[in-house]
Parts: C-alpha cells; structure tokens; sequence
C-alpha cells in the first residue's frame, strides 16, 4: 500500500466516523418516531406505528401524549414562529441591505467603527439580546403609560420581531456586503452620465444586481428566526412559539411525538436542499454549454465543437434510491412477518401493559395493610410516633402568622 | 452629508438614514445600555422606578461574589463555580471542536477531489438546518437512562447497569461539542481553501515533513479562519441555552440557566441583567484576547 493511499484511507474512516457522530443521533431519532411505545427508543420495539404523526395516544395510566396532528399548541406555535418570521424578513432584509450600501460609501475611518458596530450583534450571545430588548421595552411601556406604546411594549411577538432583527440583520449585512464587494462602481456611473436619476439608478441597476443576495439573505432570515431559541424564550414573554413549545416539551418529559416532528423538519430539509443542490447543477451545466457554443462561434474552429453523442448514462443517485427501497421493502416485510404492524400489534401490546399494571394493582391490593394493623404499630404506624399527629393540642399554642 | 444626499437622492438616503439609526441606536446600543444602566439599580416594582430608591448600586455584582446577606459562605460559591465552570468548559468545547475539524476542512480544501468536497459541504450543511433543541432533543434519546447507549451496551454485556450519562454530565458535554460544531468547520475550509496549493507541494519537495507543512504553513495561512471558529464556537457554546436546558442534569447549572432563573423565576429582572452583562464582558475580553492572539482584525473575524 502506497503511503498516500493510507492517508486516503485513514482519512477515509476518519469522515465517516465524524458524519456517523453527525447524523447518527438524527437518524436513530427518526426512527423511534415510529415505535408505539412511549418512551422514544429503538430497541424495546414494541409495533410500528404512525400514531405519533397523528392523534398520538392515551396511555395506559390516563396520561395523554398528544400526537403532531392533535397538539393545539404546537400548531399554535408554529403559526406565531412564522409570523414572527415573516416580521423579521421585512425588517431585517432592507436595514441590512441599506447599511451595506452606505459601508461602500462611507469614508475609510468612519467605516471600520461602523463595521465593527455592525457586526457586534453576532458576537452577543443571544440571551443578552432577549434580555436587553425585553428590559428597555418594558421600561418604554411603563413610561408610555396606558395605551398603545404600553400594548406593543409587552407583545411578545412585537418584541420577538425587534430582537431577532438585531442579530439576523447583522447575517443579511454580511451576505448583501460579500455581493457588493463584485459591484462594477462603473455601472452606475454610466447610467447617471445617460442621464437616470438617483433614484433610478437604485431601482434599475442596484436592486437587479442585489436581487440574489435579497433572496438568499430573506431564507437566511427566515430560518434563522425560525429556530431561534436563546433570544426567544425571553423576549416571548407569555407568547409561545414553535421552539419553546419544543423546549417545554421536552423539559417535562421527553416523548416520541417530539421525534415525529423532528423527523418532519429534517424530511423537509432534506428536500430543500436536494432541490437546490439539482437546480445549481443544471444551472452550472446550462452555463458551460453556453460558454463552450460562444467559443466556438467566435472561433469557427471545428475542433472545439463538441459532437458528443448524448449517451443515455444512469444516475448514480438512482442505486442510492433503490439501495434505500430494497433495505425498506425488506425491513417492512420483517416487521409484518413478526407482527409488528398493525392495529392488531397495537391493541396487543396495550393489553399486555394493561394486564402488567392491573397485576401491580392487585398485587398492592394484596399487601394493602389493614387499620388494625396500622393502629396497632407492628407497621411502624401512628402508635410508635407516638400518635402526635392525633394530639388535638399540638397546634393549640400556635399563635398563627404574624 | 450633502455629498451623501447628491449621491443617493432624497428618497433613498432617507430610506438609508432611517434604517440605518433604526437598527444601530435603537435596537442595538439602546437597548444595552439600558441594560447596563439597569444592571446598577436595585430590584424595585414598577411604581418605584423613577422614585428616590432608584439609586446606583453595585448590590447585584456582590451578590455575585459574596452571596447574599443571610448565606454563610464567605463567597458566593454556587454562582461563581457555575461561571467558571462554564467557561472553562466552553474552552474545553472549543478546542476539541477545533482538532475535530481541522481534519475535516483541510480534507475538504486540498486532499478531496472539488466534486465530493461539494457533497460533503451539502452534507454538513444539512444537520445545522435543523433546530437546536432538536439535535439535543435526539442526544436525549441517545443517553438516556433506558435510551439506546445504555440498551447497547447492557445487551453486549459490557456493563450490568444503566450509566446515567445526564447525571455525569457526559450528555451535555457531547451535546455541546455535537451543537456547533459546523461553525468551526466553515472559517477552517475557506481559510485553508484560500491556500495555494503550490506552496504545499514546495514544501514537499524541499522536504518537509507532514507534520511540519501543517504547523509552518497551513496553520499561519489560516489563522483568521482559526480565530473566527473559536471565537464563534466560544460565544455560541458560553452562551448557549437550548443544549443545557435539553441535557444538562438537575444539579448542573449553565451560567444562562442562571440568568434566566434570575429573570423568569425569581423575577428579579436587574440581577438578571447583571448577571448578563458579566456574561457579556467575558465574551468582550474573549474576542479581544482573539483578536490579540492572532493578531487578526475583527473584520476577519466574522465574514
């Protein structure tokens, strides 16, 4: 073995050791989404089921795990989440691409002090944004008085908007300044020589040429407020939003019903950027061939045209998916073939767990002690204290509170 | 000024002016130093703000290093061990992220063929869309008393109990490290991609060794890449919230826990700014210390 295909090799597991490290916690997360039992786990694999996905279950002791379909506060959540979203994409887009702008113009001092204060927000750590919002709004509403300063002062969702903006305008700042750093100054300078207007040159020159990174920097925004937690959680105040939600979820009790959401969100990413990944390829490709015919016409050389004939070449990605199909098909049919599946499998393993805690009751039941026993003190009962809790005067000297 | 107006157009300055004022005054500096203001005033109800109580005070900076009036402690232990500790574990964090990605992102820059370089990205990219609370939400699962590790290893036979991975904090720690982990790993790629191959080979040629290329020429030429990843992965990791509240144990605190506690729980909303503002500086004097070290700009930081 030749020593650089040892480093290859070694850097070979050494990748796939860190991807497991990264996706292995989401995939196994995914997976229990679909076992029917109630604590999110693989290996006691009780059935598979979608009950998670949809009104999730009552369990056996009268606790109700609510499913995604069936939680009013999720949805709840997740319609706040995107309004505050939206709120933050109309804010936070046009300050970021105006400072930008103004960077460019302004002069060499004044420009990194304005730079510097930019980009501080990102170095805050988010709970100092939440805080700091929050403090100075509430102060603003008291001094405001009644009315409609003191309303938005204590909206948790006004707030949310105004403190998410603070940071992710900082994120569309840089996007809009890595843009602009390619902009032809000389671009403008022609239009306003043609004789556009100031305002035109904006609109017809600035605002096309920025439109990428308008796009690219409003989905950044938006994600970013999306999950955002650590700004949140305070400056939400009684509101709730899709991620705190989560955060109570997960806080009083883990449950699988959090792992069928997780695995709708990663689905949706996954689609999101298979997507983009397809349409930037096709875009790549359209703009080589494009370059390759523009060579040729402007040389006329023969050798340059390329007469490759359009050979029908499968995909790679194709044995991906059916690799992905054949694992499915075969471990749907395991499940089946061990009755894992099903209604039936469902009700079976409810029983089981209803006859298990009917036997626990009836085993206390067995044991309970009787009052006898209890007065008499063989059980360590009143008796041996003493009976001081059946002292009528223990209290009676109690002068009460103060 | 004038020049300014000619340049743009009534219109559009004054769209410049006001977002501009908008989001520097008012939603960045106001706001903080407000909060520092607030942080040297007592806890008082609203009706009392404005009132002759409303003094400067320092009660809430030696509540932090003294503890309260009634406690027995000559310090204040429980807030200034769970400061440090968080601090200390975020430089933990930091670094091991750091010798993680290394690898990594020079794998990607200079040993990986650009195709698959790309697909790497596209695949790193795809676990940071995903929420915070989530990827700690699925760690959760992992460690677990009765979660997957433990099944595992109880069914191998490789222990006879469950390890209470929370209470030993061995959840939070890898939770920390698995949450920003990608941060570290972008500066890295774009610094180390930005090296030209050449100088590589140079050194091979003239003999170098591995090692030695590494430590000579890789790691100066990246630098402001290191320096950008640590400062990101430090400030996220000190100032994190989700991860702790997802997987750290009942008697483990995060310095964030404790403010929130202050502000949620116990209502006191200017020892919670206080206790923020410390936070604050730490990260302030990190950066500085950042920028100091390897003598880069804040600019290079953050790109």
């Amino acid at each position: 073995m030749k020593p650089q295909h040892a480093l290859n090799f070694i850097f070979g597991i050494y990748i796939f050791i860190f991807l497991t490290y990264l996706f292995g916690p989401l995939i196994i997360m995914s997976i229990t989404a679909f076992n029917s039992a109630e604590f999110p786990s693989i290996t006691p694999w009780e059935c598979f089921s979608w009950r998670w996905f949809q009104e999730g279950k009552i369990a056996y002791d009268g606790q109700h795990l609510a499913g995604l379909a069936s939680d009013w506060r999720l949805h709840d959540g997740l319609i706040k989440s995107l309004i505050i979203g939206t709120g933050v994409v109309i804010l936070a887009v046009p300050i970021g691409m105006a400072a930008s702008i103004v960077l460019t113009q302004v002069h060499s001092r004044l420009r990194t002090i304005f730079y510097s204060v930019s980009i501080m927000p990102v170095l805050f750590p988010g709970v100092i944004i939440g805080i700091s919002t929050v403090v100075l709004w509430d102060r603003i509403a008291t001094i405001g008085g009644e009315g409609f300063i003191a309303d938005i002062g204590r909206n948790g969702i006004f707030l949310t908007i105004l403190g998410q903006t603070c940071f992710i305008s900082t994120y569309c700042f840089l996007i809009f300044v890595a843009r602009l750093q390619r902009f032809d100054q000389t671009q403008e300078e022609a239009a306003l020589d043609l004789g556009a207007s100031q305002t035109q040159v904006f609109f017809k020159i600035l605002i096309p040429y920025l439109m990428p990174a308008i796009a690219s920097s409003a989905v950044i925004a938006f994600l970013a407020s999306f999950e955002n937690y650590n700004t949140t959680v305070f400056s939400i105040l009684s509101d709730q939003t899709l991620t705190t939600v989560i955060a109570s979820k997960v806080r009083l009790g883990i449950s699988p019903a959090i792992s069928a959401l997780a695995l709708v969100i990663i689905a949706l990413t996954l689609i999101a950027a298979i997507s983009y990944e397809i349409l930037r390829r096709r875009e790549d490709r359209r703009k080589k061939e494009r370059q390759d015919l523009l060579l040729f016409e402007q040389t006329k050389d023969s050798r340059l045209q390329k007469n490759e004939k359009k050979s029908f070449k499968i995909p790679k990605s194709v044995f991906v998916i059916l690799f992905l199909m054949v694992v499915g098909i075969f471990s749907f049919n395991q499940l089946i073939k061990n009755n894992l599946y099903g209604p039936a499998c469902v009700t079976a393993a409810e029983e089981a767990k209803k006859s298990k805690f009917s036997e626990q009751l009836k085993l206390l039941q067995q044991n309970q002690v009787s009052d006898d026993a209890l007065q008499e003190g063989e059980l360590g009962g009143n008796q041996d204290y003493g009976d001081i809790f059946g002292d009528p005067n223990l209290f009676k000297d109690f002068g009460g509170f103060d | 000024m004038n020049t300014f107006y000619k340049k743009n157009g009534p219109l559009i300055s004054t769209y410049f002016i006001i977002a501009i004022v908008f989001w520097l005054v008012f939603l960045i500096i106001i706001p903080q130093l407000y909060m520092l203001d607030l942080s040297f005033r007592p806890n008082l109800p609203p009706l009392l703000r404005g009132g002759p109580d409303d003094v400067h005070t320092l009660v809430h900076y030696k509540h932090f290093i003294f503890g309260s009036e009634t406690s027995q402690d000559n310090y204040n232990y429980v807030d200034i061990g769970v400061f440090f500790n968080t601090i200390i574990t975020a430089i933990f964090v930091t670094i091991i992220n750091l010798c993680f990605c290394y690898p990594i992102a020079f794998y990607m820059a200079k040993v990986a063929n650009p195709k698959s370089a790309r697909l790497l990205i596209v695949s790193l990219i795809i676990p940071f869309w995903i929420n915070e609370l989530l990827r700690s939400f699925a760690l959760r699962i992992l460690f677990a008393g009765e979660g997957v590790i433990n099944n595992v290893l109880i069914g191998s036979g490789l222990i006879d109990s469950a390890i209470n991975f929370i209470a030993l904090d061995i959840a939070l720690y890898t939770g920390l490290t698995y949450a920003y982990i990608l941060l570290m790993i972008f500066p890295l790629y774009n610094a180390i991609e930005s090296l030209d191959t050449n100088q590589l080979e140079a050194a091979k040629d003239l003999g170098s060794s591995t090692l030695r290329t590494h430590w000579r020429i890789v790691i100066p030429h990246a630098k402001a890449g290191i320096a950008s990843g640590c400062t990101m992965v430090f400030m996220l990791t000190a100032g994190a919230l989700a991860t702790p509240v997802v997987l750290s144990s009942p008697n483990t605190y995060w310095f964030t826990q404790l403010i929130y506690q202050w502000f949620n729980m116990n209502d006191n909303w200017s020892r919670g700014s206080a206790y923020s503002i410390l936070l604050l500086s730490v990260s302030v004097v990190f950066v500085l210390l950042m920028m100091r070290l390897f003598k880069v700009k804040i600019g290079e930081i953050i790109r």
